[in-house]
């Protein structure tokens, strides 16, 4: 085990140098730069000028390297859209407002689906396993800024009972969170009501029932175990990707979040902040897996990691 | 004892009622951009933060009816050869550290920008025609020969290169820098609130990075003309985007905002009272690449240039979001012209005859074409999607052209039309300054478009730089009927804004202006200094 966990960790930094060149490389391939032209020309001698002062006038590969030999170090740079603090000041000033609705929304959001999605597994095709469905369906094509506005509308523009947005107390976190957790809920939902389903329909279900074990242990002891692989493979990186902020529910209730960075380091050419999201997530997301297949021997002893016997 | 602590009670009590408590008022509305760096209109235009604008003063402002009124300079004279202004500055003016306002603030602050690269270098070129300004952007020439000078701590001496009878203007948008505060910190000075001074009305108490929204409050020490009238101001730029602002307005947590196309209908049925519009100087209008085909035909241009139902377009489509353009101009902008956009026809016939005359009888053999826009939010965003069908759609009606749509990032966009990548561009343009040289100048040799009409700017030249104003508009009037002979450009529409305002607000801020136009936070020194809360 040991060794299968050190073997993964060299290929987590192979991946990690290969994903840093190529999205270095990407992202100097789209054409312009941080200081283009507006609504009138900028003059040859101008943009010279601005592009020295971040040393965007050397080559690539000394750009690549030095960049990296300061990641190396824990220097990340300073984003060129905040020149007034670093990027990891950034990533802690503004991640926590994501961490924590977006967090919360999955924490409340995938309980909430398991629950929904087991009642529709088990009362199926009653008003129950239809509503569930719908409920999931919704949650999962209806956009959420959509949501967010009809929250707005409802909790703060009719009824009065919340602010409309804003940060800081935590009644202003409620309506978000619940945009949050409508994409986690739905995705339980139906990921539950399948695998159980298909659980339920296997010849251990039957062999147990013969035994005469009571229908509640079958359920929570052995079938929802045996559903909890596919749910294991969605949560981690369904975590990450709600507690990493969303550009449309930050908007629509003002949240000084991480989710809006993810689009203007692109469109402001902020290549520190880009580069440094950008790895970030690939850190996230091989870690993510990387548990996850430890997660499944638990779960499956079956399963066994690292292929040799 | 206990008596005494029931005196002190009774004191107490009677001290707090009869000091009422002091109200403070806070006016809540919206920021215009999420992104920015610099808390500094002299260090990036385009990527500034928040509103630096009515933190620092001017040296002249425009009120709401656009009549240019004196800020920090009290007043200026002009030498006879018209090349040397002498600003004279108010007496008494501080930073709010206490440290008096100087001239060399000013001076410094333009010094800085032509030698550290400003993205709004053209300007002091091209509005200012400040002396040597190019060559010391470019590197040539020392600093020290700039047209600007401190003759002492009250008084600016700028020097252009040729006259610029509108310059009082044009410094309407030169701000000082604190040299001495600049000195300790550098340009960092500008990105936190720990280092930030201010001249104006304002000072700044918050910032939140995430979005550069900010709490202002009114300065201590401001001395000047336009003084604050309320304590407090919260400009968040999430609520600049219509559809979080008007569940914010509706919910009370905004006292104004932006309207879209959607919201205006039941916004008119439900708030008329509060609905305030405004043209916007500006002009949305199609370009050409004219030294490439089929463009380069002038017959072509021509065709087009005769094919646009302006009214139909604005009172369908764009509906309550532009009014026709039928001139360079915007009704209301200095040198607007009735005659010249009262030229601007829709005729079919003519634009079929045209197309027929180019070579190309009912569209036959023309080039499918494609015209890039830029994806922008604002009042452009709103109007170029269903202008770019309703134009798609008559032009291949009318003329039988099939033209493609493309959008694309600003910079993106302006590279191509500066570099010539394509050969059609819908290009909205809005003032910069308030003078007619401003929309002339963009089509003027190696302005924004780089078309070299000899004619034409040989006429927006001698414009420019003649002192008498009915001349100036005699020689705009002709240039801009070489404009429409060639078809150089196709006018479209100039754009409306459309804002919600709350009962809470008063004064003539929120006032509508002679033409019935309330420009509001596009005016932004005037707006927040003109206001009142209840």
């Amino acid at each position: 085990m040991i060794a299968y966990i050190l073997r993964r960790l060299v290929s987590i930094s192979v991946t990690f140098f290969i994903v840093s060149v190529l999205v270095f490389l990407m992202m100097h391939a789209i054409p312009g730069g941080p200081f283009d032209a507006q609504d009138m020309p900028l003059s040859e001698a101008v943009r010279d000028k601005l592009m020295a002062r971040l040393g965007l006038d050397k080559p690539l590969h000394v750009q690549y390297l030095s960049y990296m030999a300061g990641v190396l170090q824990g220097d990340w740079g300073v984003p060129y859209q905040s020149p007034g603090e670093t990027v990891i000041e950034l990533l802690a000033r503004a991640w926590p407002p994501s961490l924590i609705l977006g967090g919360l929304g999955v924490l409340i959001g995938v309980p909430l689906g398991i629950l929904l999605g087991m009642a529709a597994a088990l009362k199926r095709n009653t008003w129950i396993d239809y509503l569930a469905s719908a409920i999931a369906t919704l949650g999962l094509t209806v956009p959420v800024f959509v949501i967010s506005m009809l929250l707005i509308l409802v909790f703060a523009v009719w009824l009065n009972w919340l602010p409309a947005s804003g940060w800081g107390e935590p009644k202003r976190w409620i309506l978000p969170i619940i945009a949050y957790a409508a994409i986690p809920l739905a995705t339980y939902a139906r990921y539950t009501r399948s695998a159980m389903l298909d659980s339920l329909n296997k010849p251990f279900v039957t062999v147990l029932r013969a035994k005469g074990l009571s229908e509640r242990r079958i359920i929570f002891q052995h079938v929802l175990r045996n559903s909890a692989i596919p749910m294991v493979t969605v949560f981690l990186p369904m975590f990450i990707g709600t507690a990493t902020g969303s550009i449309f529910v930050e908007a629509m209730f003002r949240v000084p979040g991480l989710g809006s960075y993810f689009v203007s380091s692109i469109t402001t050419r902020d290549y520190p902040l880009e580069m440094a999201l950008i790895l970030m997530i690939t850190l996230m997301f091989s870690g993510a897996y990387l548990i996850s297949d430890i997660l499944y021997a638990w779960l499956n002893p079956r399963i066994r990691i690292g292929g040799r016997e | 004892m206990n008596k005494l602590f029931k005196l002190a009670g009774a004191v107490v009590l009677a001290v707090g009622l009869t000091v009422p408590a002091q109200a403070q008022t806070t006016i809540f509305g919206p920021g215009d951009l999420t992104t920015g760096t610099y808390f500094d209109y002299m260090k990036t235009v385009y990527s500034r933060a928040g509103l630096p604008e009515i933190t620092q003063i001017p040296l002249t402002s425009f009120d709401k009816e656009f009549e240019l009124q004196p800020l920090a300079a009290e007043s200026w004279s002009l030498s006879d050869d018209g090349l040397v202004w002498t600003f004279k500055m108010r007496e008494g003016l501080v930073w709010s550290d206490g440290e008096p306002l100087k001239a060399s603030d000013y001076v410094f602050a333009l010094k800085r920008a032509a030698t550290t690269g400003y993205d709004f270098a053209w300007y002091w070129d091209f509005a200012g025609g400040i002396k040597n300004w190019k060559a010391i952007t470019e590197g040539t020439m020392d600093v020290s020969e700039m047209g600007v000078k401190a003759l002492d701590d009250l008084t600016i001496e700028v020097t252009t290169s040729s006259p610029k009878p509108y310059l009082p203007g044009v410094v309407s948008l030169w701000y000082p820098v604190p040299e001495h505060v600049w000195n300790e910190y550098g340009d960092e000075w500008a990105v936190n609130v720990d280092t930030l001074v201010s001249s104006g009305p304002f000072t700044v108490e918050s910032w939140e990075k995430s979005n550069n929204s900010m709490v202002m409050v009114k300065s201590e020490t401001y001395t000047g003309p336009w003084q604050a009238r309320v304590d407090r101001i919260d400009i968040d730029p999430d609520i600049g985007a219509p559809e979080v602002g008007l569940p914010a307005y509706l919910a009370g947590e905004t006292d104004f905002t932006n309207l879209n196309a959607g919201q205006i209908p039941f916004v008119e049925q439900r708030f008329p009272e509060n609905m305030r519009t405004n043209v916007v100087f500006a002009l949305s209008y199609l370009s050409f690449d004219v030294d490439s085909a089929p463009f380069d035909n002038v017959d072509v241009r021509r065709a087009l240039w005769y094919a646009i139902d302006r009214k139909e377009m604005t009172e369908t489509v764009l509906k309550g979001l532009a009014i026709p353009g039928n001139s360079l101009l915007t009704p209301g902008y200095p040198g607007y012209n009735a005659d010249i956009a009262a030229m601007a026809e829709f005729n079919p016939e003519k634009a079929r005859e045209f197309m027929a005359k180019a070579g190309y009888p009912n569209g036959e053999g023309f080039p499918t074409v494609e015209i890039f826009y830029r994806d922008q939010g604002g009042y452009n965003g709103a109007i170029t999607s269903p202008m770019l069908q309703y134009l798609q759609a008559e032009f291949k009606e009318i003329l039988g052209i099939q033209m493609d749509i493309r959008v694309m990032p600003t910079s993106d966009w302006m590279d191509a039309l500066l570099n010539k990548k394509n050969n059609l561009f819908l290009a909205p343009y809005e003032f910069d300054y308030l003078d007619p040289s401003n929309f002339f100048g963009i089509f003027y040799d190696g302005g924004r478009h780089s078309y070299n009409f000899d004619d034409y700017d040989a006429l927006v030249a001698a414009a420019d730089a003649n002192p008498n104003w009915e001349e100036r508009l005699d020689l705009y009037e002709q240039a801009e009927m070489i404009m429409i002979d060639q078809a150089m450009i196709v006018p479209l529409v100039h754009p409306i804004t459309v804002a919600l305002v709350s009962d809470a607000l008063s004064g003539e801020g929120i006032e509508p202006n002679a033409l019935g136009f309330t420009p509001l936070n596009r005016l932004s020194f005037y707006f927040y200094t003109h206001l009142d809360k209840n």
